[in-house]
């Protein structure tokens, strides 16, 4: 235990190009993880922003009222909101952040296949950050080329790293790690990978081909505009459906790509925290895999204005709801998992539970839009934005905190304080479930002007009302995550320190090794996976819970054979 | 924890691991991990040397080579449903007449397939000095293909035929850019594979030229499928 190599890894390193640049796959799933908490946040002001804008329209702001007050500034806004949350926030913490720093823990690697290309998609995933933020401060033209590039330099980061998330997978994985012996973590990782690199080749050319127009002016995505016969100079129109195809390769399939390690994460936290294995849990793997490829095949399901064939929304309507099947398979799972189980209800837990929670509320929802008819009614409304907020981005959010808390103690060797944690889980549930259910409501009221007798004075009186309240709870909302920065700043630096390796009692390889795991994880000797991933309360073995790493006693029977 | 491990309990994983183990060996063969072609590398400096290298398996480089090939084909196929899709509408088509070099360079790259072949057999006979000089006759072809495709650019260009002309220019130019911009990736990798040391890499030369020539043949067969398309789309 001298050996340098066996010492945990400290949070800071001393020298700062150890800091920025150790291509450590620890240290970089740590970058990613900082690099999503600032976004989140930054997210999160633009969110606030927007939601005061909406109802104190005159409200002047200290910092940013002198920058025009226009339309185009709003839908920035709202751009760069979904953009940071979506690249920096939702693709970037349960995947890239958790799944860098445990993916190879929980196969029993040393590191990634390729650590210093993690590195490189790090440091263009930062970038691409930066870019993010100066478009939105740049002219508005300019700052759409900004914006195209940086979104491009995403996908270039997303390609490289689910292409070393597939390698690790397939090839690094420790003796006796068999596929059905793998954790659904890992399982979710590796769909996810698959599912990523393919749509963000897409976007890749996408954003190629738009940058290409909008620098060399080439005439991908543009038009001339025959329709004005008296003028001798042929404008150029954009046409944005070439585009639009494209990107719904990548958007729809987005929604999917964040919610996969959530899957992954939830299922394994139920596990733990319900004392019993995964109910079904090749069943599980199955849906996941689902998941995946319903996932990628589901892009047109909102172009139906874009000139598809007529007859392709009735496809990809079908596509979409077939979703739920596995969708609701993994519910069963989840529920299978909790039925007689006795729940340890940790923060760990609880966000695990909020997750299947919001999940299911916005799901639901989600049954109306995969109706095409229906959807493209409602496209542009309130109702839409609560459904894929709570399915999709905060759903994921609560999945995102709940694999925090559980791997917290492996990560810095200490704890995140229980009491904070728990109080920040219930305002946040109450806040979530307060902005975005009024939401749905508002986008079916605005639909109720269109019936006879209804007044328009009378919609936008219950509509006002409502905004109101959407804004003070999203205020509430995001004041109560002062409480987790906190908790979560005071627990790396001074938490209640735990040295213990395997503190839940879980069973998976990451929790056989030191809290923070050593350099090179597993030392030199060789790793071996003796069982499954969820054995916990098996009737055969009669033990509460049975690691994958504990050898089982040597068998008389093969002993005396071997003699 | 490794401490914990006898061969006993080895022994007892293979027959354990029911399939999906993919035939691998519980305890892999130290040594031929660590640092190589794109990745590699331990987080930490210091004793490098006092241990062997924890094992890793070198069959990533070929996994990783195919992903990210599968990764550039389907960049290429979203460009071409675009070319498809641009085509179709409008009526500002005007098609490129292609310069006739494209099909020397198309010849050149083509003959570079073989000669990548012949270096990697000189290799596995031992024959260093043959497989240097096809080695290198395979990264010159791939140079003046690059040349060449230079020289139909600037031909067009004489033309007035520039990517704002026109959509189908544009295409042309995106394709054969796009595609030029990544073979320059592959004279690089040819490159690196002959002029690195593999004496102190844990990587064999082998491994590395096989891994390398797989990028170039894709390279040659998606240009072919490229200028194929360029032609029948006009």
């Amino acid at each position: 235990m001298d050996d340098p190599r066996n010492a945990p890894a400290p949070i800071f390193a001393k020298r700062w190009t150890t800091r920025l640049f150790d291509s450590n796959h620890k240290a970089n799933g740590l970058r990613y993880l900082w690099l999503a908490l600032l976004s989140v946040f930054l997210g999160m002001a633009m969110s606030l922003l927007m939601r005061m804008h909406l109802v104190w329209p005159e409200m002047q702001i200290p910092l940013l009222s002198g920058m025009e007050n226009s339309p185009e500034r709003y839908a920035a806004l709202t751009t760069l909101h979904g953009s940071l949350m979506v690249f920096f926030v939702l693709i970037a913490a349960p995947q890239l952040g958790f799944g860098n720093y445990f993916l190879p823990l929980q196969i029993g690697a040393r590191d990634m296949a390729f650590p210093k290309l993690t590195l490189l998609s790090l440091w263009a995933s930062g970038i691409a950050l930066i870019g993010f933020m100066a478009a939105f401060f740049a002219a508005r033209d300019a700052g759409i080329t900004i914006w195209v590039a940086s979104a491009g330099i995403c996908c270039l980061a997303g390609l490289l790293g689910a292409l070393n998330f597939i390698v690790t997978t397939v090839d690094m994985r420790a003796g006796g790690m068999s596929l059905p012996r793998l954790p659904l973590t890992v399982w979710a990782w590796f769909v996810n990978a698959i599912l990523s690199f393919l749509v963000f080749s897409i976007l890749l050319a996408a954003c190629v081909l738009l940058l290409s127009d909008r620098i060399w002016h080439s005439q991908f995505f543009v038009m001339p505009e025959f329709a004005r016969f008296d003028s001798p100079a042929t404008a150029h129109v954009s046409e944005p459906l070439g585009w639009q195809r494209l990107f719904w390769f990548f958007a729809q399939a987005e929604v999917y790509i964040a919610m996969l390690p959530c899957f992954g994460t939830t299922a394994h936290l139920l596990s733990t925290f319900s004392r019993k294995p995964v109910w079904m849990e090749r069943g599980v793997v199955l849906a996941l895999c689902a998941v995946g490829s319903f996932g990628f095949c589901v892009w047109g399901q909102h172009a139906f204005i874009s000139g598809l064939n007529p007859y392709s929304p009735l496809v990809f309507s079908t596509l979409a709801a077939s979703l739920g099947l596995p969708a609701s398979f993994l519910l069963m799972s989840w529920l299978g998992t909790l039925w007689n189980a006795r729940i340890q209800l940790n923060t760990a837990m609880l966000f695990a539970l909020g997750f299947v929670s919001l999940f299911v509320s916005g799901g639901i929802s989600g049954i109306f839009l995969a109706r095409h008819d229906l959807e493209s009614v409602a496209v542009n409304d309130d109702f839409i934005t609560g459904h894929f907020h709570l399915v999709m981005g905060v759903a994921a959010t609560f999945a995102i905190l709940g694999a925090l808390f559980f791997w917290f103690p492996k990560m810095f060797g200490r704890r995140l304080n229980e009491t904070l944690g728990k109080v920040h889980f219930w305002l946040t549930f109450a806040g979530v479930y307060a902005i975005f259910m009024p939401m749905h409501w508002l986008g079916l009221i605005a639909h109720s002007r269109t019936t006879p007798g209804m007044t328009l004075s009378a919609v936008s009186a219950a509509g006002i009302s409502m905004r109101t309240f959407i804004t003070m709870a999203t205020l509430l909302t995001v004041a109560a995550q002062g409480i987790f920065l906190a908790n979560f700043l005071l627990s790396v630096f001074s938490g209640e320190r735990t040295r213990e390796r395997n503190p839940w009692n879980s069973t998976t390889l990451e929790w056989s090794v030191d809290s923070p795991p050593p350099v090179d994880n597993f030392g030199t000797g060789p790793v071996a996976v003796y069982r499954g991933a969820y054995e916990l309360a098996n009737r055969e073995t009669a033990k509460e819970f049975l690691p994958q790493f504990v050898a089982p006693p040597p068998d008389p029977k093969s002993q005396q054979a071997r003699k | 924890m490794p401490g914990t491990i006898s061969t006993d309990d080895i022994e007892l994983i293979i027959e354990n691991v029911g399939g999906g183990g993919e035939g691998k060996p519980p305890v892999r063969r130290d040594g031929d991990g660590g640092d190589g072609g794109g990745g590699g590398g331990r987080g930490n400096g210091g004793n490098e040397g006092k241990r062997p290298d924890p094992p890793a398996s070198p069959n990533r480089y070929i996994t990783g080579m195919s992903v990210g090939i599968i990764a550039i084909l389907i960049f290429f196929m979203a460009m071409i449903s675009a070319f498809l899709l641009r085509r179709n509408t409008g009526h500002d088509w005007m098609a490129v007449r292609l310069p006739g070099i494209l099909w020397v360079n198309s010849a050149f790259l083509l003959l570079s397939s073989g000669t990548i072949e012949i270096a990697r057999k000189r290799l596995a006979a031992g024959n260093g000095a043959g497989f240097r000089a096809f080695w290198g006759l395979t990264t010159g072809l791939g140079v003046v293909f690059l040349l060449g495709q230079f020289v139909a650019w600037r031909q067009l260009a004489a033309q007035g035929v520039f990517i704002a002309s026109n959509p189908a220019s544009s295409f042309f130019y995106i394709f054969t850019g796009s595609h030029a911009l990544h073979l320059v990736g592959g004279v690089a990798m040819l490159s690196f594979v002959a002029l690195r040391n593999f004496e102190t890499s844990t990587v064999r030369r082998e491994l590395a030229a096989e891994v390398a020539s797989y990028y170039w043949h894709f390279m040659d067969a998606l240009w072919i499928f490229l200028l194929t398309l360029l032609y029948f789309g006009r």
